[in-house]
């Protein structure tokens, strides 16, 4: 186990840097020179090249690359074109947002898609089961930032401000500014409404991905053994069948960590939230290619990891699986 | 009898009445302490070095953080910030202004002579890259008569001085010597609280990119008594709809810069919200590009007439012509602007109506074109450029591409983002036609760097030294009068060259809750909160 979890850690380099190699290609590649973003009113020919040249931005992309890296190995993320910043910072003050908002949206998910897709399989071709399928085929039709709305017209407007529109109140301990007044009451009041934003478009593929696979399970040999031991229906469902049919959910589940990194951005854009998403896309916007790079490096770790974490839940929810 | 003692109660209940409510509406006008304004931006800060940073959050914010010289009031009167007085002599070569005596950066340091000449010097100096430096061209130097007292001493008359000192862009902003000296650019530019230190009526606690920007009342401001206003929290909320819910549930109490298509629909939801607006000083427009480099070197100076746009005769045809400008006003901008040909806005000083040179005339166009060459055997089409920053850009441009059909011409719409397009426009990339709406314009001689022969800025790149020759004299002309007859000469050579093809202005809106009360519109130009009170 000790070993495939190193040879998976070790296999995490290349990926990472091939992640990383192609977004720092393709942001060059993309029209629009950070130079004139900075320089901005003041934009002169000559003193552009002058700051091109201090940022090291008439290297050839490799060098530039390599010098990105070097800096990197040394665990320097470099430092913000724009502001000065140096883009760990920035990021780390702006992942935990994010992180709450992916983590509690994933929850908001498998709270809706369990039950829903239990409710399917066992009476499957029934009311119940159609309702949990059409709204999961809904759910998955519309986008996050449709549902955003929705949510922020029922709640912020429609209800009288019953939950906040937008910004962000931070956890207890977590604030990264000297003015933000955090609270935990605050917190869920915030994060509620892009959680849903975001996790019910997931919600919809995870109850057709665990439906059907609970509808194999319930077939199944020993499924039908432990009813004729005389098991009650509870602890056959949830112990014996569910079990079973979450590893490819699981799986999935680790693919839609990158799935929500994507919808963070529109979701965090929609709700004014300080997370990395908003990083994200304002770096692209302000050609900002080392906060880019950061963002990329990032969400590109986070991505990995997570999908390790998945491949070892598998052991939990399947004692038979082992790694060597 | 019991009709008179009625009538008495009733008299007599209805004088109680006023004086007891008397106090209460004198009271609901006293302006009161305290309060925290919540302001949201549509985006974001580019970073807080307040003589180099671009963008209007950046502005608004220097002007709180930041006291200068003058200000001016939205009927074009100047104010003094920290000068008291000022005098300018006969010749309009001297400016002296004599400063208060009791006006203190946040730092504690006084602002006196040499800290106005500090941070002229700073902005005139190339290497500090800043986007004011252009308009100190006519400044021959700063002098430190007194510590009270300081001189600016032109190189030529320049009767915008003040309006140049006062709002162009930020105005000037006084930065502390001691802290401009002791902290970084990079310090500054990041904003540290210690490192932006101004002398304005609010002082920098805090700039989290991404998260808020939070100024707090400079308790030893100049003016007594001033602001109002604890604390003042600024938000970026960049969707409209986000934003309008965020008023609406009261989470804001101010946006300091509101999309106009969904101005009607604030209103609706909002009847009581403070909708603040005024003439357009911004101007739309439909550009087009008048050369090319000759050798394919961008900023070449050996230029060759643009392929399509080179000629007089296509340009007067498409831009003048063949656009219906309120057409485009009643689509775009549901009638909320003013078809204007002029390069000056209508809330731009010394604008003039020229609107009368370029009637809507399709068979004046046509004739044009066949004149230029162009018809069903040999079809115009060119490439019009548009970007993402404003929903309205994409509207006006898919407008101009529907009316250009109708002379024939065939204009495909290239959509880019903000950054590209400043990449193409800036450097003399291939464009044919942009529609953008570039900066607001408090006089006519602020738009000289987005429109002379020499300027970077002036993306047609025209080479026409005779609009030079024009701004200067403009520039220079100390009577009233006779500027405004030049600012019809500039405005109607503009048109006649169709170097700058004006569409419309492009109107701002700025909306505050009911409980707002204090705060003077006064455009783009000058954003201050230190008035500013809450009535809750």
């Amino acid at each position: 186990m000790r070993v495939y979890v190193l040879r998976r850690l070790l296999g995490i380099v290349p990926t990472v840097l091939m992640i990383t190699f192609v977004v720092f290609v393709m942001m060059r590649s993309v029209p629009g020179d950070p130079v004139v973003a900075l320089l901005g009113d003041a934009y002169d020919e000559q003193d552009a090249i002058k700051v091109r040249a201090s940022y090291g931005l008439d290297q050839p992309i490799l060098v530039q690359y390599a010098i990105w890296l070097g800096k990197l190995a040394r665990g320097d993320w470099g430092v913000s074109y724009m502001t000065g910043r140096p883009v760990l910072k920035d990021v780390l003050v702006r992942l935990p947002v994010t992180l709450e908002l992916i983590v509690l949206s994933m929850a908001v998910a498998l709270a809706i898609a369990v039950p829903a897709a239990i409710i399917g399989a066992l009476r499957q071709n029934t009311w119940a089961d159609y309702t949990a399928t059409t709204i999961a085929m809904i759910g998955v039709s519309i986008p996050e930032f449709f549902i955003g709305v929705l949510l922020l017209l029922v709640f912020s407007i429609g209800l009288g401000g019953l939950l906040p529109s937008s910004g962000w109140t931070y956890l207890p301990g977590t604030c990264p500014t000297m003015v933000c007044g955090a609270s935990l009451w605050g917190n869920a009041q915030h994060v509620l409404l892009p959680a849903i934003a975001l996790g019910v478009g997931r919600a919809a593929i995870l109850t057709r991905l665990l439906r059907a696979s609970m509808l194999e399970v319930i077939r199944t040999e020993y499924v039908t053994t432990a009813r004729a031991k005389g098991l009650s229906e509870r602890p056959v469902v949830l112990k014996h069948a569910l079990k079973n049919a979450l590893i490819p959910t699981v799986t999935v589940m680790g693919l839609q960590v990158g799935f929500l990194i994507g919808g963070a951005i529109v979701v965090e854009t929609l709700f004014a939230m300080p997370g990395l998403g908003t990083f994200g896309i304002d770096a692209i916007i302000a050609r900002d290619y080392q906060q880019v790079q950061g963002f990329a490096l990032l969400t590109a770790l986070a991505f990995v990891v997570m999908n390790l974490v998945v491949d070892l839940t598998y052991t939990f929810l399947d004692p038979r699986i082992r790694y060597a | 009898m019991p009709m008179r003692s009625s009538r008495l109660a009733t008299l007599i209940l209805i004088v109680v009445a006023c004086i007891v409510a008397a106090p209460l509406l004198a009271g609901a006008q006293t302006p009161k302490r305290g309060g925290t304004l919540r302001v949201s931006y549509g985006n974001e800060i580019a970073h807080l070095d307040f003589h180099t940073a671009p963008g209007y959050e950046m502005m608004w914010v220097a002007m709180n953080v930041g006291c200068g010289l003058v200000n001016i009031t939205p009927d074009g009167k100047f104010v003094g910030d920290a000068a008291e007085l000022w005098h300018t002599s006969p010749d309009g070569l001297l400016y002296t202004f004599k400063l208060r005596k009791n006006v203190l950066f946040h730092d504690g340091t006084p602002v006196d002579a040499a800290a106005v000449k500090f941070s002229i010097d700073r902005l005139m100096d190339p290497a500090t890259k800043s986007g004011m430096r252009s308009f100190y061209d006519s400044v021959h130097s700063v002098e430190v008569l007194d510590p009270a007292s300081v001189q600016i001493r032109l190189k030529q008359p320049y009767a915008f001085m003040l309006h140049m000192l006062a709002a162009y862009r930020t105005g000037l902003v006084l930065y502390s010597p001691t802290a401009t000296q002791k902290y970084t650019l990079e310090d500054r530019k990041q904003g540290k609280p210690e490192a932006v230190v101004g002398c304005g009526p609010f002082k920098l606690v805090e700039w989290v990119k991404g998260g808020q920007l939070v100024m707090e009342r400079f308790d030893k401001y100049f003016v007594p008594g001033l602001p109002y206003l604890d604390r003042v929290v600024i938000r970026v909320i960049k969707d409209p709809v986000t934003e309008m819910a965020a008023f609406k549930a009261g989470e804001i109490d101010f946006i300091a810069s509101f999309s106009p298509d969904h101005v009607e629909t604030l209103k609706a939801q909002n009847p009581r919200a403070q909708i603040m607006t005024g003439k357009e000083t911004t101007p739309m427009l439909a550009a087009m590009k008048v050369t090319v480099p000759k050798d394919g070197k961008p900023m070449s100076r050996d230029r060759a007439p643009h392929p399509v746009f080179g000629d007089l005769r296509v340009r007067k045809a498409i831009g003048c012509y063949g656009i219906d400008r309120k057409e485009i006003v009643k689509i775009a901008f549901q009638g909320h602007a003013t078809p204007w040909v002029g390069m000056n806005p209508p809330g731009t000083l010394d604008t003039v109506d020229v609107n009368y040179l370029c009637p809507y005339d399709q068979a004046k166009a046509r004739a044009l074109l066949a004149e230029a060459g162009y018809g069903p055997g040999k079809p115009l089409t060119f490439e019009l450029m548009t970007n993402t920053e404003k929903s309205v850009f994409s509207v006006i441009a898919t407008v101009i591409k529907e009316q250009m059909a109708r002379v024939g011409v065939t204009a495909n719409i290239r959509l880019v983002d903000k950054v590209s397009w400043m990449n193409t426009t800036l450097n003399d990339g291939p464009w044919d036609m942009y529609v953008e709406d570039l900066l607001s314009l408090i006089t006519l001689d602020s738009n000289a760097y987005l429109s002379n022969s020499t300027s970077t800025w002036t993306h047609p790149r025209h080479n026409d030294k005779r609009t030079d020759e024009l701004y200067a004299r403009y520039a220079r002309e100390l009577d009233a009068a006779k500027r405004k007859a030049i600012a019809r000469e500039i405005q109607e050579f503009f048109v006649e060259n169709m170097y700058w093809n004006n569409i419309s202005g492009s109107p701002f809106y700025m909306v505050a809750q009911p409980w707002m009360k204090g705060y003077v519109y006064n455009a783009e130009f000058e954003v201050h909160y230190d008035r500013v009170w809450l009535d809750k």
